[in-house]
């Protein structure tokens, strides 16, 4: 066999490989996509097929009108605004400061953070519990967002920090001798040019919230006050097997933005995680 | 005022609302946590606890059945068990991507990229429900399909370790894949050209070229990745603790093991020491690999 007839046999069998994997690898989000639009409750049926023979929209209308989702979706999204405004209010100066000015003790609160970035927030929620619950804030919404600002204010100070720190210094510095004020370098130079950075920090922060359900339901009480996950969560705790379908239709619906912003944002999304500030 | 006075009072006055956030979100709970640890507070002491210095700690150590030290094992044998299998199966899928001639890669790229892009804690509710249900989960029907038994894929330990360890590996190995297939890419073709007029096997080229010249690129990638492994608790607790609907599997990473303490059994003492050398043991490990990293 000559050597080009033995690489496209390769690349023949490579391809195989590869539409079989990636097969596998979607099988899951196939599976409930598929028994979302199932008309018929044949779950039980060893005929089960990828492709139903009768589709409907029903399990998808169930979840909006059967379920508190809108409500559960307006609490995500005063959650996550919330958050956002504050991690970034606070982050983005905090930032700035740590990457252009040297001062005592810059160094040891920049070890320390790095220290705290590898506690996970979990094994705090004791003390945040005991903490919180004198004052009023189990199960109320500035509870959670304590706690989300909390856990996302390292992530976002450190993150922005060393994009920061890659922006020359020399553009800031010429505008200083224009006579621009700190606040206008800032607001004119600095921001425009670490667009990309803030918008990172504001994805991961919005993602964080949207996808954060252990506090949610520790913390929340009753279901009309649950996040989209903390909701999503309950629907399959509850009533396993009985509304599957519609389990299904509500984790598509809610995984639909999160894909979108992904996919929009990849390129983006794979830099600034594996060039960005945060490492180990 | 001179300037350095004047750079301090601004960089101090410009991060303080962050740094207060901090201070009291992240490390007072942190502090409190501590003392906690060294307290009897549970659901019948939630106010009137007392202090009872280290024997949460000893009792921890000291005490396996209290299952603290199996739960550690479990972790370290999931960290490396995840770990292993992760950089062998990304390393094989990328070099596959990087074939000559491979057309449709970027199709490839996409589709395999998939799980990473959906919410986590999402996909391991499907795969329970939708994958692993024992009556009307895909690889039961699957199974039927192929004239055999059905399985509890979460019924029991080792089964329910597998399980986890493969829906882990599917969550986790797109990252994987993008961070070697990226290094693969910066690796210059040149090597590969004067190896193989010396003769070099792709073995040899591999292992001598290949994995050389990706290892300081991935590292970082890989420090991370075995953090977060030693730290997941979604994989395991989604799978087979919840609440209400434990499979019978009684696998308990670190984690799972601190949650289950503090919200389930409500020893939140006990739990606050766990926390506490959980830290401590994440610590040691920042500390580690820094000093490597500078080293190097």
């Amino acid at each position: 066999m000559s050597k080009k007839a033995k690489h496209t046999l390769l690349l023949v069998v490579v391809n195989l490989f590869f539409i079989v994997v990636c097969f596998f690898v979607l099988v899951p989000v196939l599976y409930a996509f598929s028994v979302s639009l199932n008309a018929e409750n044949s779950l039980l049926g060893s005929d089960f097929s990828f492709l139903p023979r009768h589709m409907t929209l029903r399990n998808y209308r169930a979840v909006f009108t059967e379920k508190p989702v809108l409500l559960w979706l307006k609490n995500s999204l005063i959650l996550a605004v919330a958050t956002l405004v504050i991690s970034l209010g606070t982050g983005i100066p905090a930032a700035y400061a740590f990457s252009r000015k040297r001062f005592p003790g810059r160094n040891a609160i920049l070890k320390l953070l790095i220290l705290l970035y590898a506690f996970p927030s979990l094994l705090s929620m004791t003390a945040l519990y005991k903490l919180l619950s004198p004052m009023g804030l189990i199960n109320t919404r500035t509870g959670l967002i304590i706690v989300y600002t909390g856990t996302m204010a390292v992530f976002a100070l450190w993150n922005m920090k060393g994009y920061f720190d890659t922006i020359p210094v020399e553009i800031e510095e010429a505008a200083m001798i224009d006579g621009a004020t700190q606040l206008e370098q800032v607001t004119k130079i600095v921001l425009p040019l670490a667009k990309p950075t803030i918008a990172v920090t504001a994805m991961m922060v919005l993602v964080y919230v949207w996808n954060e359900y252990i506090f949610a339901i520790n913390f929340m009480t009753g279901s009309d006050t649950y996040t989209l996950a903390a909701g999503l969560y309950s629907l399959q705790a509850t009533e396993m097997s009985g509304s599957w379908p519609i389990f299904s239709a509500a984790s598509l619906i809610v995984s639909l933005p999160i894909l979108i912003v992904f996919f929009a944002l990849q390129k983006n999304m794979t830099e600034g995680l594996t060039s960005g500030g945060v490492k180990g | 005022m001179n300037k350095n006075r004047r750079e301090t009072l601004f960089a101090y006055s410009w991060s303080l609302p962050s740094l207060l956030l901090i201070l009291l979100i992240v490390i007072f709970p942190i502090l409190y946590t501590g003392y906690i640890s060294m307290t009897n507070m549970n659901i019948y002491h939630w106010n009137n606890y007392e202090f009872i210095g280290l024997e949460n700690y000893k009792d921890a150590l000291l005490v396996f059945d209290n299952g603290f030290l199996t739960a550690l094992f479990v972790t370290v044998l999931w960290t490396v068990v995840n770990m292993v299998l992760q950089l062998v199966i990304a390393f094989i899928m990328a070099t596959l991507l990087n074939i000559k001639g491979l057309r449709l890669r970027n199709v490839y790229r996409t589709l395999l990229i998939f799980p990473w892009a959906m919410p986590g804690y999402v996909s391991i509710l499907l795969w329970k429900t939708g994958m692993f249900n024992s009556q009307f989960g895909l690889l039961n029907q699957w199974m039927e399909k192929l004239g055999l038994e059905p399985v509890r894929w979460l019924g029991s330990d080792v089964i329910a370790f597998i399980s986890c360890t493969c829906v882990n590996l599917w969550l986790a190995l797109p990252f994987m894949i993008t961070i070697i297939d990226g290094a693969l890419q910066s690796v210059d073709r040149s090597f590969y050209e004067s190896a193989l007029l010396d003769g070099a096997t792709w073995l040899e080229r591999t292992r001598y070229i290949t994995i050389p010249m990706i290892r300081p690129i991935i590292a970082p990638s890989v420090m991370i990745t075995t953090f977060t492994t030693f730290k997941q608790f979604d994989v395991i607790y989604l799978l087979t603790q919840q609440v209400g609907s434990k499979t019978g599997a009684n696998i308990h990473t670190i984690l799972t093991y601190a949650y289950e303490k503090a919200f389930i059994t409500n020893n939140y003492g006990y739990s606050s020491a766990i926390s506490i050398l959980i830290f401590g043991m994440l610590l040691l490990f920042s500390f580690v690999t820094n000093g490597r990293k500078e080293e190097n």
